[in-house]
């Protein structure tokens, strides 16, 4: 009884995944599982496998083996060894339950930021412009950037774009929000307002999974950390005990460069 | 004074055959461009050779020959064209290569980042190419698009090889009979006209989709 409650909970299970570029293996087998609600941050020096991890979930890139679950139905299964992808439009019905936010916003530039919000909802769900367009302003409301509505990206500081692609993923009433180093590309003076937007998604209990460097943020916005090194999970729990006391070697370097 | 009028309306009617060549063309081939170069990036291995195909022999033979052949060797095969259907379908096969490889570069200009934008978003290859990735291309083949029309103009030239009396097969019959090189001059201010017509056009279709730029 008490496992099914826990299976109905788990919105994302990630089992054996392995991936290889080339000759270079980038993840050596990744179990990884996400419940409802649940703030996961993925923490690891470049090329540890985190953002590819994170790519893997909506299918940005293939695996070569393992299996994938989004809310207990399989993006992919691995049948005798091999990873066997779901039907096209299944595959994209459920690449859609997840929003993601990239570290280069990839906002569309020849529309407006309205536009951008709305553009899936049309495109997609077949929504008409009526329906979606109050939606999308509460949403820009909410970031912040309502008065920008009507302006180009180009018109926007990168933490107002990155605001905005927070917005348009939304738009999409997602359940679970991918981040890919939200705040990377921004300079430091930006981070803080798409991590306050991100805290108060958080707060929501939106479940989102968060490839970051921002230790800050996964120290008081996340409810468990996950640290990985050369395509392997190394370590991973809640941020007080993770931070406080990391049992690993790898870990304990790696925070110690960090902090 | 007279004289010259006379020279001026001459010429004016063989600018007819030009301007229609030149504007049925390029009604045809942009569209038709647009889809080899999709058919280019399509991924489909097959398709994707034939149009590189397709394009090799269209950039790699003179447009004279193309002219010649569609007019004079088509009808060794029992297809057999008017002069103006023979020169327009030369014209629009040749322009639609160049075209294509235009649109191409420019599709694949766009960041991968959009693509990726558009799929995590639930769009489909189609919805993705026909609102985000097309509409941003259109935005950077604009100056290019504009160097081939321009050629474009002055190539409809080539028909005089049909015995079709354009704009400067007139001008030049008028030297031959005459004697008199001011044909030719008419002749070139018709050619800047329509060019200066089009630098404009174009200067205002990179104002109108440049509107979105920083």
């Amino acid at each position: 009884m008490e496992n099914m409650m826990h299976d109905h909970d788990v919105m994302l299970r990630m089992r054996q995944i392995k991936k290889r570029f080339g000759p270079l293996e980038v993840l050596k087998g990744i179990d990884l599982e996400v419940c409802r609600g649940e703030v996961l941050a993925i923490i690891g020096p470049s090329g540890s496998g985190k953002s590819t991890t994170l790519r893997c979930l909506n299918r940005l890139e293939t695996i070569d083996s393992g299996s994938i679950e989004i809310e207990g139905q399989f993006l992919v299964k691995s049948e005798n060894g091999a990873a066997v992808y779901a039907a096209p439009a299944e595959s994209r019905r459920l690449v859609g339950c997840m929003g993601m936010v990239f570290q280069q916003f990839n906002l569309f530039p020849h529309m407006t930021v309205l536009e951008n919000l709305m553009e899936a909802p049309l495109q997609v769900k077949k929504m008409t412009p009526a329906e979606i367009q109050p939606a999308a302003e509460d949403l820009l409301k909410k970031v912040g950037l309502y008065e920008k509505r009507h302006a180009y990206p180009s018109r926007l500081s990168g933490g107002q774009q990155q605001r905005v692609a927070i917005a348009r993923a939304l738009a999409m009433k997602p359940d679970i929000m991918l981040f890919d180093e939200p705040t990377s590309a921004l300079d430091p003076e930006l981070t803080g307002e798409v991590l306050k937007t991100m805290r108060e998604l958080a707060a929501e209990h939106m479940t989102m999974v968060v490839v970051t460097h921002e230790m800050a943020f996964a120290r008081e916005a996340a409810n468990r950390v996950i640290f990985m090194a050369d395509g392997n999970i190394v370590e991973q729990g809640d941020p007080q005990t993770f931070f406080r006391a990391p049992k690993e070697p790898r870990t304990q370097a790696f925070l110690k460069n960090m902090l | 004074m007279e004289k010259l009028m006379e020279t001026v309306v001459a010429i004016l009617g063989g600018s007819k055959v030009t301007l229609e060549l030149f504007l049925v063309t390029l009604v045809m081939a942009l569209p038709l461009g647009l889809l080899v170069s999709l058919a280019r990036v399509s991924g489909m291995k097959l398709l994707s050779r034939l149009m590189e195909l397709y394009i090799w022999i269209m950039r790699g033979t003179p447009l004279m020959l193309q002219l010649l052949f569609v007019y004079f060797a088509l009808p060794m095969i029992g297809i057999r064209l008017s002069d103006i259907t023979a020169a327009l379908l030369a014209f629009t096969l040749n322009y639609a290569a160049y075209f294509a490889e235009i649109f191409r570069a420019g599709i694949q200009s766009i960041e991968r980042g959009q693509y990726e934008a558009a799929k995590t978003l639930g769009m489909t290859y189609t919805q993705t190419m026909r609102r985000i990735i097309i509409p941003q291309m259109i935005r950077r083949v604009l100056p290019p698009i504009s160097n081939e029309t321009i050629n474009l103009v002055k190539d409809t030239s080539l028909i005089y090889i049909l015995a079709m009396n354009d704009l400067l097969r007139v001008a030049r019959t008028i030297v031959q009979r005459d004697f008199d090189m001011t044909p030719f001059f008419i002749a070139a201010v018709f050619y800047l006209a329509m060019t200066f017509v089009l630098t404009w056009i174009f200067k205002r279709l990179e104002a109108h989709y440049g509107k979105y730029d920083a």
